[in-house]
């Protein structure tokens, strides 16, 4: 291969890392784009190998060279491999010919991690060193190394200027006659035993060490004198909790929770420490803590349903509003359940800071505090909830009247009535579920008022329907008697709508299994109008077969 | 030449080739060679080294120090091999055997001369020339003297090695005593740095072993803290290391031992260097010291597993291995490895090192047996049996070769007659036409009674 081919080939080796670089940022090692990267870098590889033995890039802050010819160039910050090697004190990089596929891979991922995040205490020679490749050797500059120039020099002149005594040689030389003869360096023998107890003892070891450090933070608790000491322990404490959290582990966060609450209620420490460790349960609800724990639960990894229940109790009222805020962050709908579950437990601890919520400039996250409201059951909730029937998004007000219905307290109804005159449909048969569910007497008065109201016999035969469903719920003489009225009821006039009511009523006599009723509906099973005689047959059949 | 991806099979099957030796010579040491359990241990391991041999043209086992390499490249070895190796290391020291060359088609027959060889050279007492003798008709095998020094240019004009072993040393103490005034001052540590500092002293310790241990000898400098603190990190390392730990877990362990101390630096200077003995009070601040040591590593930065490592060696290093020292824990507690190997370093080198209370340090055999006397009790007894060795490889010389621990290259520094001399080296493993060794070692004096400062000769 002539010197120019080995530059080209060398350039394209270059721009072949920079777009594997780029790559393996954006594709996980699943997707076949990861593989056809390593595929085709390697392809540019053994093109250069299939000539040479090494490739070696001597590294300056801007460039790369080979053979002694710039073949790469890039003043820019970003995206330039050359300072990204450069700054770590990389000053060459060779690879040789035995460069396998599985190192170009390591290779890669190396090149590709984010060495501005602060968190991370590797740098690019520190992560070539730990993978020790055989076919990558590289020359650094450790010069950042050395934190004071002149340290060294000092410091031998310095022990060297104690220079030994001449006279004192003098005599080690004549006292050295009198000594005792030395003894021969006996090697102390490694018995089979020593070397498997050893083995085991760092197989053991490779276990995770965060439960011990936990166990010396609570000894230094048990030890502490002073406030500040006490404020340490908290400190530490949530960090770890932050650092569990961050991994993913639960667990280890509640193993915290569980001794910190055994400490407190135990007699070993004094109140000042309880007072201070009663914050690691107040850390729980930093915005901070619940930040990373949505973090968490939008990762995917998957939480065991009782240690999220479990973390959930430890967790006091000041956690609602951090909550309320990652709701509306949060991406995947079991993160989400997840929440609002919480909420639920929470939230019955302070329906107050839970009601601001309704405030909340998003549609869905208002909708969701509406339903865990509801689910709590407070009736001090209805008198925040009765502004939502009139939020602007009507997938809210249906979600707000629902939870009026579930609540079902005096205060309710005008609002409920109130609804019946929205323009929405869905407001309306919402309005009506919620009364049907509240299931009082002034339930159904509020329902059989708007039945009878001269504008309801105009109104859509579904949300007709909707209502006589609803009445369905109760099974007492007025309703029976007001559904035998109007399936009797007959018009001269507009008798499309009266069919439609009677149809209606029909199909709520069958709904309630009313069998006084049978005689009247079969009387009307031949009637001409095809909708009343379809509801007809349905409530017969309902009725006399419970189907 | 063998073809990339055979090599790398080589590196592979490497350690299984070892293991496999090693089974094969203790299974012979109880059966005859022709027995069947030896065979079928032999049969397995030409399995594993004919297609080698075939691919690579021959194998090449050699020990250079305390690693085998094979065809050059060292090889490493999971845990679970650590015992297999061990022996091995200690089967080729006790016959000088440095190197086995497999070539052509190893059959079995060649493999059971080779043992019968091996089992009855350890009698002898040319042990090396026995079995070269016995194996001189077996074609397919060859055997080497064990060399002194692996790579003869470590040995003469080894200046730049030295050079760069200083200066990683000094750096490393540099970047301690930066860490203390950084914390101090409160400001931030740089880990990735200490990464770097630590990863150096790993790879001299894997390839200069001796001579970084030679500079934790030096104990005469003023700044004691920072020395003890990197004396420390190196002495765990090169122990660790012998225990086979990756090294990624050998730069954790050597950052780690970096900081086990760092506690120290909230005790007033007045009290850390008081010449006599602590009033109560002073005791109680110095015991609290493995509680400031944690305190000041989870506050240097977030906690993530060397912070949590980092931080239970500060609070273990004083406990003890019997957990009769300090500090007294309510709940039941149990050491960590790392702590075991930190504390065995820690009280060595603090024992060898002039304090304010003991301006003459011990000497190392002196300290040595008095580890000897706590060992089981207040340090890990069989870390400790790799500690010891690992010392007593060490010794006071200028070049110490691990395959003739007592035969070390020394300085001369005062001539036969009694008189300084300029300084020059001789090699006590050279023999006179005789046979017999030229000089040997038969007196051995602590520098430190008579003041003789050996950092004028080793720096």
């Amino acid at each position: 291969m002539e010197l120019l081919d080995d530059i080209r080939v060398a350039k394209e080796i270059v721009q072949a890392l920079l777009k594997a670089k780029k790559t393996f940022r954006m594709y996980p090692d699943t997707n076949p784009m990861y593989a056809k990267t390593i595929e085709d870098t390697n392809a540019k590889f053994r093109n250069f190998f299939d000539y040479k033995d090494e490739l070696t890039f001597k590294i300056k802050q801007n460039e790369l060279f080979c053979d002694s010819e710039q073949i790469y160039y890039n003043s820019q910050k970003e995206d330039n491999i050359a300072l990204f090697f450069f700054k770590d004190g990389l000053r060459e990089i060779t690879f040789k010919k035995g460069f396998s596929v599985k190192e170009l891979e390591d290779f890669l991922k190396i090149l590709t991690v984010d060495y501005d995040r602060e968190v991370l205490d590797d740098d690019v020679v520190t992560l070539l060193w730990e993978r020790d490749f055989q076919n990558v050797k590289y020359v650094v500059d450790e010069a950042f190394l050395t934190e004071d120039e002149d340290y060294e020099s000092e410091a031998v002149r310095e022990v060297k200027d104690k220079a030994s005594d001449g006279d004192e040689l003098s005599k080690a030389y004549e006292d050295s006659f009198n000594e005792e003869g030395v003894k021969d360096a006996v090697i102390v023998p490694l018995t089979d035993k020593d070397l498997h107890t050893i083995v085991k003892e760092i197989d053991k070891d490779a276990h995770d060490k965060t439960g011990k450090l936990i166990t010396i933070i609570f000894e230094m608790l048990y030890q502490a004198e002073d406030k500040s000491e006490y404020e340490d322990v908290v400190h530490f404490l949530n960090s770890i909790i932050e650092f569990s959290i961050t991994h993913g582990d639960l667990e280890t966060a509640l193993h915290i929770l569980r001794k910190t609450r055994e400490v407190i209620g135990g007699p070993a420490i004094a109140d000042d420490a309880r007072k201070n460790l009663n914050m690691v349960f107040s850390f729980l609800g930093f915005e901070a803590t619940i930040k990373l724990l949505g973090e968490l639960l939008d990762s995917g990894i998957e939480i065991n349903e009782k240690i999220w229940d479990e973390y959930v109790a430890f967790l006091d009222k000041n956690a609602i509003q951090p909550f309320i805020t990652i709701l509306g962050e949060l991406k995947s709908i079991p993160a989400r359940k997840n929440v609002i579950n919480a909420l639920i437990s929470l939230g019955k601890k302070d329906i107050q800071s839970l009601a601001k919520g309704l405030y909340d400039s998003r549609w869905y996250v208002v909708r969701n505090i509406i339903y865990i409201l509801g689910k709590i059951g407070d009736k001090v909730a209805v008198d925040y909830l009765l502004k939502t029937v009139n939020h602007s998004d009507i997938r809210v007000r249906k979600e707000g009247i629902k939870a009026l219905g579930e609540l079902g307290t005096p205060g309710v109804f005008p609002a409920l009535r109130e609804c019946f005159n929205d323009p929405e449909v869905q407001i309306r048969t919402a309005a009506a579920r919620a009364l049907g569910n509240i299931h009082s007497a002034t339930a159904k008065s509020i329902i059989l008022q708007r039945m009878t109201n001269a504008v309801f016999v105009k109104t859509e035969f579904s949300e007709k329907k909707e209502f006589y469903e609803v009445l369905s719920r109760w099974k007492d003489n007025d309703v029976v008697e007001f559904l035998m009225k109007t399936f009797r009821k007959k018009v001269f006039f507009k008798r499309a709508f009266n069919d439609e009511n009677r149809a209606c009523a029909a199909y709520c006599l069958g709904l309630m299994g009313n069998k006084d009723a049978l005689p009247l509906l079969h009387k009307a099973k031949e009637s001409k109008n095809k909708l009343l005689r379809e509801y007809v047959y349905s409530a017969i059949k309902r009725i006399e077969y419970g189907q | 030449m063998a073809n990339k991806e055979s090599r790398e099979e080589v590196f592979k099957k490497a350690k299984d080739i070892v293991n496999q030796l090693a089974v094969i010579i203790r299974t012979a040491a109880i059966h005859d060679p022709g027995n069947i359990a030896v065979t079928t241990a032999i049969e397995k391991f030409t399995a594993i080294t004919n297609p080698l041999i075939l691919s690579e043209g021959e194998l090449v086992l050699e020990l250079g120090g305390e690693f085998f390499y094979l065809n050059e490249a060292r090889i490493r070895y999971p845990l679970e091999y650590l015992p297999s190796f061990d022996f091995l290391v200690r089967e080729f020291k006790k016959r000088e055997l440095g190197s086995i060359v497999f070539r052509n088609a190893l059959k079995s027959e060649d493999m059971q001369s080779f043992l019968r060889a091996f089992i009855a050279s350890a009698s002898s007492l040319e042990s090396f020339e026995a079995l070269a003798e016995e194996i001189a008709h077996v074609s397919s095998l060859g055997v080497g003297r064990l060399r002194k020094i692996r790579d003869e240019e470590k040995t003469e004009g080894s200046s730049d090695v030295r050079k760069m072993i200083k200066k990683s040393y000094f750096n490393a103490v540099s970047y301690t005593r930066g860490v203390v005034s950084k914390i101090k001052s409160g400001e931030k540590v740089n880990i990735k740095k200490a990464k770097r500092v630590v990863e150096s002293m790993v790879d001299l310790i894997l390839e200069e072993e001796q001579l970084l241990l030679g500079m934790t000898a030096i104990k005469d400098y003023d700044e004691y803290t920072y020395h003890h603190s990197v004396n420390v990190s190196i002495l765990a390392v090169a122990l660790a290391q012998r225990l086979g730990l990756s090294k990624r877990a050998l730069t954790e362990l050597g950052l780690v031992a970096l900081f086990h101390d760092i506690g120290k630096i909230e005790i007033p200077s007045e009290v850390l260097n008081k010449p006599t003995s602590f009033t109560d009070d002073e005791w109680h601040m110095v015991q609290k010291h493995p509680f400031w040591g944690v305190r000041a590593i989870l506050k240097m930065r977030g906690i993530d597993a060397t912070v949590a490592r980092a931080a239970i060696v500060a609070f273990e290093h004083h406990m003890y291995h019997d957990l009769s020292g300090y500090p007294k824990t309510r709940e039941s507690y149990e050491l960590d490895f790392y702590s075991k190997i930190i504390s065995l370093a820690d009280q060595y080198d603090g024992m060898t090192s002039a304090r304010v209370y003991s301006r003459i340090p011990m000497p190392p055999d002196r300290a040595l047996s008095l580890m000897m006397e706590r060992a089981g009790t207040q340090l890990d007894p069989i870390l400790f049996k790799f500690f010891i060795n690992m010392i007593k490889e060490m010794g006071l010389v200028y070049q110490s070769d691990s395959a003739f621990l007592d035969r070390p290259k020394v300085m001369v520094v005062i001539n036969s007659k009694g008189e300084r001399t300029d300084r020059y080296f001789v090699d006590l493993t050279e023999k006179a036409t005789d046979g017999k060794f030229q000089r040997t070692i038969v007196k051995t004096l602590d520098p430190n009674k008579y003041r003789i400062n050996l950092a004028e000769y080793l720096l």
